[in-house]
């Protein structure tokens, strides 16, 4: 092993077009070892780590003592020589640890002071999420070329404006991968998950606050575990093509479309944030114009990259070649129909869960019932056992009716776990 | 001002269209390598070492897709993909020796399994068995020989058709089985056949050089009256010789029509096919003892024998072939008017020139 990580990049596709083909679909696997001697200079990127508790008014009580403890847990595993700070958030973001603006490193005297300080948190005030991230951007700005990264959990609702919120989080984007957790049944999952989709983190519910500990040591372990930070994946198509969108679509859905930086007139970069050993999967879609039977043309070159560097980790060509032949371009490749099935099922239950809440019950039904054979149909048992307490599905008629008096923790769970896909088995490949 | 350093309106990069410096290597703004091949299609110098535009991102014709080969006396061909096809299993192959002129063509059956392979190992076989000396017949036997060691049973038979020509001192050998064909292209005269049934002029020291197969059944020449072959349908059809064309097993006229008479293009060869078009014999594991047709001929006019495959010969009906150019450049007019006419399958013309004419 070298001193960089291998990563491999791995194309599904089925390549060929019929005569009036124009949309392109493919499926990137991006396989990270994350192995990173240490001994060399270029020995993993230096880790920045802020640790957000809400200790807002609706904390007290049973919660704090949760967060406080959640909070101990996730300073306990960092590992030594992180930069690390650990904020409480209110209607204003605080530093609880350490007293100045910058980040101290981590080790056992540190870690104690800071558990100590965690100790002192009590809940009183309001929920400004946008502020607490904020202090957070300008905290970690402090470690340009670290792995920056936050945690944060709340168990309310956002008291911001939309267009304040939307504000702040436009202005972390980039600063930092945030990971946050809802924990209780008074946060809204749409916020969260704008975090997510912003920040290019995951977002969770913490549906037995006992388990807030666990949570936030997973999180912090995951985030230690990264070793490469911030890299860009490059697309480039030809001139008179269109790239449709990029998409993570596994472990999360998470829409990249948006967050597109031109390079030149063909080619953007799309942030991928930090790696540690994981696999992820992206689906493109190119829009290529008309082209001539057996000609075969490269609708996509994607290139794994870091920024500052410019250096290329793996690349790999998407292609399209036109074809007559019905039995070759009708087949649909095994991944690319998996993730716009798990996409699908994604939409359905965001579609159904909306229209449930705005009394449609007629949509409601309609798309959780779809949503119910879908999880079903792809393997998503823990889905399709949670859209059952939603919605009833007579399995002899196939009549559905939403459910009376559903937990709201349910509905929750459902709405958090619908960005989670299900993987492809490796012999699944045309099923 | 060619080589001023000022950037110019007119020279650009090919990905980004920032203007760059002539004679720089790199373009400033997206560092994209300068000066790089064309693309066939969209035309931008911007073809990367992986063989693909940069700009309109097509993949360029590679290797057997499009080759041309040229011999120095004048021999030119051309084999090309086609229009349809995802690659060409055509092959061919040209040789000259101190005396001879080698061409052999093969057409992959595109049924068959690595039909590419089959004719790559054919033509490669047959034209270094002929530049050895063996005969049209034994050339042909090798290369069926090479062909079937690609097969793994008989249901993985990579199989293809096969024709040879070999030119020597004005006299024409010519060995096929399948469809692909041979054709005389001359001002209206067709080349005597090489049989003392209707070759005045014997010069065939050894009777057995491939006139006549041992097995009559495998050759039409068996037939003395089919050794000039007839003008049937299809080749009527083919090449249109009408009014030029003496009668089949007579001497050609005397004297030569005037110039500037426009090619005619005479059969040489009969498909091994059904009337359906399915060939009928071909080289590979699965047919058992396949035997080559063999004919000699003798033109007693300057032309061009035209060797090629089906992706030509099914758009001839009508064609009138280009009258004056090189060989090379008459190959690549007939390329053109086969694609143009559909280019439905790969398509492979040998040229080769005899006599003054084309020489």
């Amino acid at each position: 092993m070298g001193d960089q990580p291998t990563f491999t990049l791995h194309i599904d596709q089925n390549k060929y077009l019929p005569i009036d083909g124009r949309e392109v679909h493919a499926i990137l696997t991006i396989n990270s070892t994350g192995e990173v001697t240490t001994t060399t200079a270029a020995a993993p990127a230096e880790a920045a780590e802020v640790i957000i508790i809400d200790t807002s008014g609706s904390m007290s009580g049973g919660k704090i003592r949760e967060a406080r403890q959640a909070a101990a847990t996730a300073v306990q595993t960092l590992r030594d020589g992180v930069h690390f700070a650990v904020i409480a958030g209110t209607d204003r973001a605080k530093v609880v640890y350490p007293r100045g603006p910058e980040l101290v490193r981590a080790n056992a005297a540190t870690r104690a002071e800071a558990q100590r300080a965690i100790g002192q948190l009590s809940a009183g005030g309001g929920t400004s999420i946008g502020q607490w991230l904020q202090l957070a951007a300008q905290m970690l700005s402090a470690h340009p070329n670290a792995i920056r990264h936050a945690i944060l959990m709340t168990d309310g609702q956002n008291n911001e404006r939309a267009d304040v919120f939307a504000a702040a989080l436009a202005r972390c984007e980039g600063a930092f991968v945030c990971d946050s957790l809802g924990v209780g049944d008074d946060w809204v999952p749409a916020e969260l998950r704008k975090i997510a989709e912003a920040l290019l983190g995951t977002f969770d519910f913490v549906r037995n606050q006992g388990d807030l500990a666990d949570f936030f040591r997973k999180l912090t372990q995951t985030s230690m575990s990264k070793t490469v930070a911030e890299l860009v994946m490059r697309v480039w198509v030809p001139q008179t093509a269109t790239l449709k969108w990029v998409k993570q679509v596994s472990p999360t859905l998470l829409d990249l479309t948006g967050k597109r930086t031109d390079v030149n007139p063909l080619t953007g970069d799309y942030p991928t944030g930090s790696w540690g050993t994981e696999d992820r999967e992206y689906h493109l879609c190119v829009e290529v114009p008309p082209g001539q039977i057996g000609s075969e043309i490269r609708a996509g070159w994607v290139k794994l990259l870091r920024p500052d560097t410019q250096e290329v980790f793996a690349s790999g060509n998407v292609l399209a070649q036109w074809t007559d032949d019905l039995a070759q371009s009708t087949r649909i490749n095994g991944k690319v129909a998996h993730y716009t099935g798990q996409a699908e099922l994604h939409e359905l239950i965001q579609d159904g869960l909306s229209a449930r809440a705005a009394g449609d019950v007629d949509k409601a039904t309609a798309r959780l019932a779809k949503a119910k054979q879908l999880a079903v149909d792809s393997g998503r048992e823990d889905t399709a056992r949670l859209l059952d307490k939603v919605v009833e599905v007579d399995p002899a008629s196939g009549t559905a009716r939403l459910r009376r008096n559903v937990d709201k923790a349910d509905a929750i769970e459902l709405d958090t776990g619908s960005v989670r896909t299900s993987r492809l088995r490796k012999d699944g490949e045309g099923s | 001002m060619d080589h001023t350093a000022a950037p110019r309106a007119d020279v650009r990069c090919p990905v980004c269209e920032a203007p760059v410096l002539t004679g720089d290597a790199f373009c400033e703004a997206c560092g994209h390598p300068l000066g790089a091949p064309s693309c066939t299609s969209c035309g931008a110098p911007a073809v990367d070492a992986d063989g693909y535009c940069e700009r309109c991102g097509l993949r360029q014709p590679t290797g057997r897709d499009h080759t041309e080969l040229a011999l120095d006396n004048g021999t030119a061909g051309v084999t090309d993909k086609g229009l349809r096809r995802s690659r060409n299993e055509d092959a061919m192959a040209l040789l000259s020796t101190d005396t001879q002129t080698i061409v052999v063509v093969c057409d992959g059956v595109g049924s068959s399994p690595r039909a590419d392979e089959a004719s790559a190992v054919a033509v490669e076989t047959a034209s270094a068995a002929l530049a050895r000396g063996l005969s049209a017949e034994e050339a042909f036997n090798l290369a069926g020989r090479a062909v079937g060691k690609l097969a793994t049973s008989v249901d993985d038979a990579p199989a293809c058709t096969y024709v040879s020509a070999v030119v020597e001192g004005g006299r024409i050998t010519l060995g096929w089985a399948g469809d692909s064909r041979a054709y005389w292209l001359s001002p209206g005269v067709r080349p005597a056949a090489k049989d003392p049934t209707v070759d005045t002029q014997p010069v065939d020291a050894d009777p057995t050089a491939g006139i006549r197969p041992a097995d009559p059944a495998a050759t039409v020449d068996a037939d003395p009256a089919a050794a000039t072959p007839p003008v049937d349908a299809d080749s009527t059809a083919a090449t249109r010789p009408v009014g030029t064309l003496p009668p089949a097993g007579t001497r050609p006229a005397e004297t030569g029509p005037p110039p500037g008479v426009r090619l005619t293009g005479i059969q040489l060869t009969e498909d091994d096919a059904a009337p359906t078009g399915e060939i009928t014999a071909w080289l590979g594991a699965d047919y058992g003892d396949v035997r080559p047709h063999v004919r000699v001929l003798e033109p007693e006019h300057p032309g061009l024998l035209l060797v090629c495959s089906d992706g030509l010969w099914r758009y001839l009906d009508g064609y009138t072939f280009p009258p004056t150019g090189s060989p090379r450049d008459m190959a690549r007019a007939m390329l053109r008017h086969a694609l143009d006419s559909g280019g439905q399958d790969n398509v492979t013309i040998v040229l080769i020139p005899l006599g003054d004419a084309h020489g």
